[in-house]
C-alpha cells in the first residue's frame, strides 16, 4: 500500500510535467499548426535561468521566478524571430524550422554555457520527506502536483472567462475566421506562446528541483514524451493533450517500478509500444479535436 | 494542343520520365567526378560519404516526398541494417571478442557484403511492415511524431541489447568499404528504383493521397495501402542504406544513426526539395559540400588574418541555418515542386510522334438505376437529411436542386460513403453502395463524383490527375493512357494536360474534376456543383459538354446545382429539398409550379405572385434572382 501510494505520486507527478509541456504544445499547433521541435530548448533557457540567477545570488524562490521568466522570454523571442515570418506555411515547414531552431539552440547552449551539467543547489529541505498517515512522502513531488495543478486550473480559468482566453480557444478552432472578426492575430500567438513558455518555464522550475542540474538537452527527453502524449490524446487536442501527459507519466512510472531487472533496459521502447497499441485502436488519439471541414 | 498533339503526350511523358531519371544520375556522376579527380583522396572519401548519402536520402524521399510526411524514423531503418550486416559480415575471431555473448544462430556467417545485403534487406521489409501497420493509419504530424516513436524505441533497444549491439559502447570490426565504385554503383540503383516507382501506379496513387485524401478515397485508392506500401519500400531502401553507412564507418554506436544523422538527411531532403528525386540528390550534394567546408573551419581556423574561435557544433548550425534560409527564400526547395528535367510538354519532346490511340467512348452503360431509399443523417442533433428517396436511372439527367444548407452535398456523401447513414440505403440493383468500400464502388463501375469545392490533386498534372483516377479502376496503364486523353480532349483540357492542377485557371479545374470522375467511367455520375464560380458562357459550355456525355453514353447523371437555368436546361426529372426534406419532384414544369418549392425559394408572402407569374410564363425558366443565385 505503501509503495502503490508512492508510486501514484510518483506517477501523477511526471505525469504532471508531461501534461504541461504537452499543453503547451496543444496550444501552439491548435493555434499555428507548429510542432514546435524547440519547446524542448524553451525549458533548458528555463532551467539555465535559474542557474544563473543562483549564480548572482538570488535567493532560491527568486531564481526560480527569474527561470519562469526566462522560459517566457525565449519562447516569445523564437516566435518573433523565427515563425512570424512562417505564419501560414504548411506543417512540414513550421515542423523543419523548430527542429532547425532546435539544433541551433543546442549548439549555442553547449558553446555558451557548457557541454556538461551545470548543477543548482535547493535548500535540502526541498528534497526531504514528510510523514502523512504513518507514511514518508516526498516534499519535491508534492509541491509539483501542487504546481501542477494550480497551473493547469489558472490556465483553464484564463481559457474560459478571459477574453484572450476566449479568443484562443476559438483560434484555436479556425484561426481564419478568428482573424476575419477582427481580432489581431500577432496578439493571440503571441499570447499562445507566452502560455506554453510560461508552462515550458514551471516544467523547467519542477524537473531541475527534483534533479539538481541543468544541461543543454535538459528539455529533450521530457519533451519527446510530451510530443507522444500530444500524439495520444489527439494532435492539437488541449484536454487530450494534458490527458495523454499524464497517460504517458503513468506508464512509465508503473514500467519502472514493476517490470523485471532484465527487462528494465527496454522501458522507454515498452512504453512506446504501448502508446503505439493505443493508437492503433483510436488512431485520432484518446480526446480527438473536432475538424469542421467539409467536402 | 489539338488532338493529335494530345495523342502523343503519353510516349513524350514516358521519354520525359527517363531524361528526368537520366537527369539525376548525370548531376551525381557529374559531382563524383568533379570530386574524384579534382580534388584526390580528400575528394575521393567525400564522394565516397555523399553516394551513400544519396542512398539514404532518396530512401527518405520515397516515403516522405510521395506522401508528403515527414519521417524521423529512418534512423530506425538504419541501425537495424547497420548492426545486422555488420554482425553478418564480420570475421569470426573479432567476433568472439567484440560480442562474446552473440545468440548462436547470429554467430560466425562471416558472409560478404554482397551475400548480406539481400539478408538485411529482408529484415528491413519486416521491420517496415511490422511498423507500417501503425505510421500508415495516421495522417501528417501525428505520423511524423510517431516515426520520431520508432527512432527512439529502436534506438534504446540498441542500446539495451548488449550482446548484439555492445550498448552504447563503439561497435567495431565492422569490414570497410572505401571502393567508390561500389557506392556509386548502389546510389544509381536506389535513384533508379525510387524514380521507377514514383512515377508507377502506386507512386501516383501515394501522391494524389498526399494531395487530397479524401478525393483519392473516393477515386477508390485506399490511402493506408498507398502511404503502407510508400513505407515499405522506403523502409526497405533505407536499411540497405544503413548497411552501407555502417560499412564506411567500420566502427559505430547507436548515436551515430539517431538525431544527428536523421536532422541532416532531412535537411538534404528539404534544401534540393523534398517532392523529387531529383531533389533529394541536390540536396545530398549541396548538403555534403557545405558540412565538409564547414567542418575544416570546426577546429578554429585563421580567415583574413583572423582567427576564429573554436566552436563545437559549427556543422550543426550551418545546417540549421541552410535549412531555415531554404524554407524562407525557397520554400519548395532548390529544385522546386517538379523532378529536375524536362517535363512531357517540354520543347526537346516535341518531335516525339509515337501516338497512342484515344479509347473509344464506353460502351453505353447497361440500364442500371441508383435507388435511395429512406436516407436520414444528423450531426449532433441537426437533421441534415430526413428520410429522401428518389431514383436516378441511366440514360437520364436527374437534378436535385434546394437552397443552401437543404442537405444536398450531405446526400452526395452519403450515397459515396463519405458519411455512413443512420437509416436507409443507396441501392444499384441489389447491392448497398452504403455499405461498400469505396474502391468496390469504382471497380464495379457504379458510382463517381465531382465535388463541391475543388478537390484536385494539386501537385499532380493535370493529365496525372485523370490518370490516376481511370488506374483505380484496375485498368492497364496503356488503357489508363487511352481513357485520359479521351476526356482531356472532351473537356477541351488538351493544351494544359502538362501543367500542375494548382497552376490552372478555375474554369479549367472545374472541367478536370469532371473529367476525373468520368475516367473511370461510371454508370451515374454525381455532380455536385458543377457550374458553381463560373461565368454564364462556361456555364453554357459545361452544359453543352454535360448533355452531350450523358446522351452519348447513356450514363446516368445526378445535377446538383444553385443555378436553377443551368439545373432546369439539363434536367428531364428535378428533386427538391429544403431543410433536409424531399419537398418536391417531378419534370422541371412540374416543380417550377409546386407551390412548396416557391415558398422554399422565395418565401411565403411572395408565393401566391410567383406561382402566378410562372404559370403564365411557360416557356421561361425559373426565376433565377435574388436569393437562388
Amino acid at each position: 500500500m505503501d509503495l502503490l501510494l508512492q508510486q501514484i505520486i510518483n506517477a501523477l507527478s511526471l505525469g504532471g510535467i508531461y501534461a504541461m509541456l504537452a499543453l503547451g504544445l496543444a496550444i501552439v499547433f491548435s493555434i499555428v499548426r507548429l510542432i514546435n521541435f524547440a519547446h524542448g530548448e524553451i525549458m533548458t533557457f528555463g532551467g539555465y535561468g535559474i542557474f544563473l540567477a543562483m549564480a548572482f545570488g538570488f535567493p532560491p524562490l527568486a531564481a526560480l521566478t527569474v527561470g519562469i521568466g526566462a522560459a517566457l522570454m525565449m519562447a516569445l523571442a523564437m516566435e518573433r524571430a523565427a515563425f512570424r515570418a512562417m505564419r501560414g506555411a504548411d506543417v512540414v515547414s513550421l515542423l523543419i524550422t523548430s527542429f532547425a531552431v532546435s539544433e541551433i539552440l543546442k549548439v549555442l547552449f553547449q558553446n555558451g554555457i557548457s557541454a556538461r551539467p551545470v548543477p543548482i543547489s535547493f535548500p535540502a529541505s526541498w528534497s526531504g520527506t514528510y510523514q502523512l498517515a504513518g507514511m514518508n512522502i516526498g516534499v519535491a513531488p508534492t509541491v509539483s502536483i501542487l504546481v501542477t495543478l494550480t497551473s493547469l486550473s489558472l490556465l483553464t480559468l484564463v481559457l474560459r472567462r478571459t477574453s484572450i482566453g476566449m479568443a484562443m480557444r476559438a483560434a484555436a478552432e479556425d484561426f481564419e475566421m478568428l482573424r476575419m472578426l477582427g481580432v489581431r492575430a500577432n496578439r493571440v500567438v503571441a499570447v499562445s506562446f507566452a502560455v506554453s513558455g510560461l508552462l515550458a518555464g514551471v516544467a523547467a522550475v519542477i524537473w531541475t528541483a527534483q534533479r539538481g542540474s541543468v544541461d543543454p538537452v535538459m528539455g529533450f527527453f521530457p519533451v519527446l514524451k510530451a510530443f507522444i502524449a500530444t500524439v495520444l490524446g489527439g494532435l492539437g487536442s488541449l484536454s487530450g493533450a494534458v490527458a495523454g501527459g499524464f497517460v504517458v507519466g503513468l506508464l512509465e512510472v508503473l514500467t519502472q517500478a514493476f517490470l523485471p531487472d532484465g527487462v528494465s533496459p527496454y522501458r522507454d521502447a515498452i512504453v512506446l509500444g504501448a502508446v503505439i497499441a493505443i493508437l492503433l485502436v483510436r488512431p485520432d488519439g484518446l480526446l480527438p479535436a473536432g475538424d469542421g471541414s467539409r467536402s | 494542343m489539338s488532338l493529335p498533339e494530345l495523342n502523343t503526350h503519353p510516349s513524350r511523358l514516358r521519354a520525359a520520365n527517363h531524361l528526368r531519371t537520366i537527369a539525376s544520375l548525370a548531376v551525381l556522376l557529374a559531382a563524383v567526378a568533379i570530386l574524384v579527380w579534382g580534388f584526390g583522396r580528400t575528394g575521393e572519401r567525400i564522394a565516397v560519404l555523399m553516394c551513400v548519402n544519396v542512398t539514404a536520402v532518396v530512401s527518405l524521399m520515397v516515403f516522405c516526398g510521395n506522401t508528403g510526411i515527414v519521417s524521423f524514423g529512418h534512423g530506425a531503418f538504419m541501425t537495424v541494417g547497420a548492426y545486422l550486416s555488420g554482425i553478418l559480415t564480420m570475421s569470426a575471431g573479432l567476433q568472439r571478442s567484440a560480442l562474446p555473448d552473440l545468440p548462436a544462430w547470429l554467430a560466425g556467417h562471416e558472409l560478404s557484403i554482397l551475400t548480406a545485403i539481400p539478408l538485411v534487406s529482408l529484415a528491413g521489409l519486416a521491420v517496415a511492415v511490422l511498423t507500417g501497420g501503425v505510421i500508415a493509419r495516421l495522417m501528417g504530424a501525428s505520423a511524423t511524431i510517431s516515426t520520431l516513436g520508432l527512432l527512439i524505441i529502436v534506438h534504446s533497444v540498441a542500446i539495451s541489447a548488449r550482446e548484439v549491439t555492445r550498448g552504447s559502447q563503439t561497435f567495431y570490426g565492422v569490414p570497410r568499404v572505401t571502393d567508390i565504385l561500389f557506392v556509386l554503383i548502389a546510389s544509381i540503383i536506389f535513384i533508379l528504383i525510387a524514380r521507377t516507382y514514383r512515377e508507377s501506379r502506386w507512386g501516383l496513387y501515394a501522391r494524389a493521397v498526399r494531395d487530397d485524401e479524401d478525393a483519392a478515397t473516393v477515386l477508390g485508392i485506399s490511402p493506408r495501402r498507398a502511404r503502407l506500401i510508400a513505407w515499405t519500400l522506403s523502409g526497405t531502401m533505407a536499411t540497405v542504406a544503413g548497411a552501407l553507412y555502417g560499412h564506411i564507418l567500420g566502427a559505430f554506436s547507436p548515436a551515430s544513426f539517431y538525431l544527428g544523422l536523421v536532422f541532416a538527411h532531412v535537411v538534404m531532403m528539404i534544401v534540393g526539395g523534398m517532392a523529387s528525386v531529383g531533389g533529394a540528390v541536390v540536396g545530398v550534394i549541396a548538403v555534403t559540400l557545405l558540412q565538409n567546408a564547414i567542418r575544416n573551419l570546426e577546429g578554429g581556423a585563421t580567415v583574413l588574418g583572423a582567427t576564429l574561435p573554436e566552436v563545437f557544433g559549427l556543422t550543426t548550425i550551418a545546417l540549421g541555418l541552410a535549412i531555415l534560409l531554404v524554407i524562407w527564400l525557397r520554400p519548395q526547395g532548390i529544385v522546386g515542386g517538379f523532378e529536375l528535367g524536362p517535363g512531357a510538354d517540354a520543347s526537346v519532346l516535341r518531335n516525339i510522334a509515337r501516338m497512342t490511340r484515344p479509347a473509344d467512348a464506353p460502351a453505353p452503360a447497361s440500364e442500371m438505376k441508383l435507388v435511395a431509399s429512406g436516407m436520414s443523417k444528423s450531426f449532433a442533433g441537426v437533421k441534415a437529411v430526413i428520410d429522401v428517396s428518389f431514383e436516378a436511372p441511366t440514360g437520364r439527367i436527374t437534378g436535385l436542386i434546394g437552397p443552401n444548407g437543404a442537405g444536398k452535398s450531405t446526400l452526395v456523401n452519403l450515397m459515396t460513403g463519405q458519411y455512413t447513414p443512420d437509416r436507409g440505403r443507396a441501392q444499384i440493383g441489389e447491392v448497398d453502395l452504403t455499405k461498400l468500400p469505396p474502391h468496390e464502388v469504382i471497380r464495379q463501375g457504379f458510382v463517381a463524383r465531382s465535388f463541391q469545392n475543388l478537390r484536385l490533386f494539386a501537385g499532380l498534372t493535370a493529365y496525372e490527375n485523370v490518370l490516376v483516377a481511370a488506374l483505380a479502376t484496375g485498368v492497364t496503364r496503356k488503357e489508363a493512357h487511352a481513357a485520359t486523353m479521351r476526356e482531356l480532349s472532351a473537356f477541351d483540357l488538351g493544351d494544359i494536360a502538362g501543367m500542375r492542377a494548382e497552376n490552372l485557371p478555375y474554369g479549367a479545374r472545374k472541367r478536370l474534376e469532371i473529367a476525373r470522375a468520368l475516367a473511370q467511367e461510371p454508370a451515374i455520375l454525381l455532380l455536385d456543383e458543377p457550374a458553381a464560380g463560373m461565368n454564364p458562357a462556361e456555364t453554357d459550355d459545361l452544359a453543352n459538354r454535360i448533355e452531350m456525355i450523358g446522351r452519348d453514353r447513356n450514363i446516368g447523371i445526378l445535377l446538383i446545382d444553385h443555378d436553377l437555368k443551368f439545373v432546369n436546361r439539363l434536367s428531364s426529372r428535378i428533386v427538391v429539398m429544403n431543410r433536409g426534406e424531399k419537398i418536391a419532384e417531378g419534370t422541371p414544369e412540374e416543380v417550377r409550379a409546386d407551390a412548396g418549392v416557391i415558398e422554399a425559394y422565395i418565401g411565403r408572402g411572395r408565393t401566391a405572385r410567383a406561382a402566378e407569374h410562372a404559370s403564365s410564363t411557360q416557356d421561361r425558366p425559373y426565376p433565377t434572382e435574388g436569393v437562388l443565385a
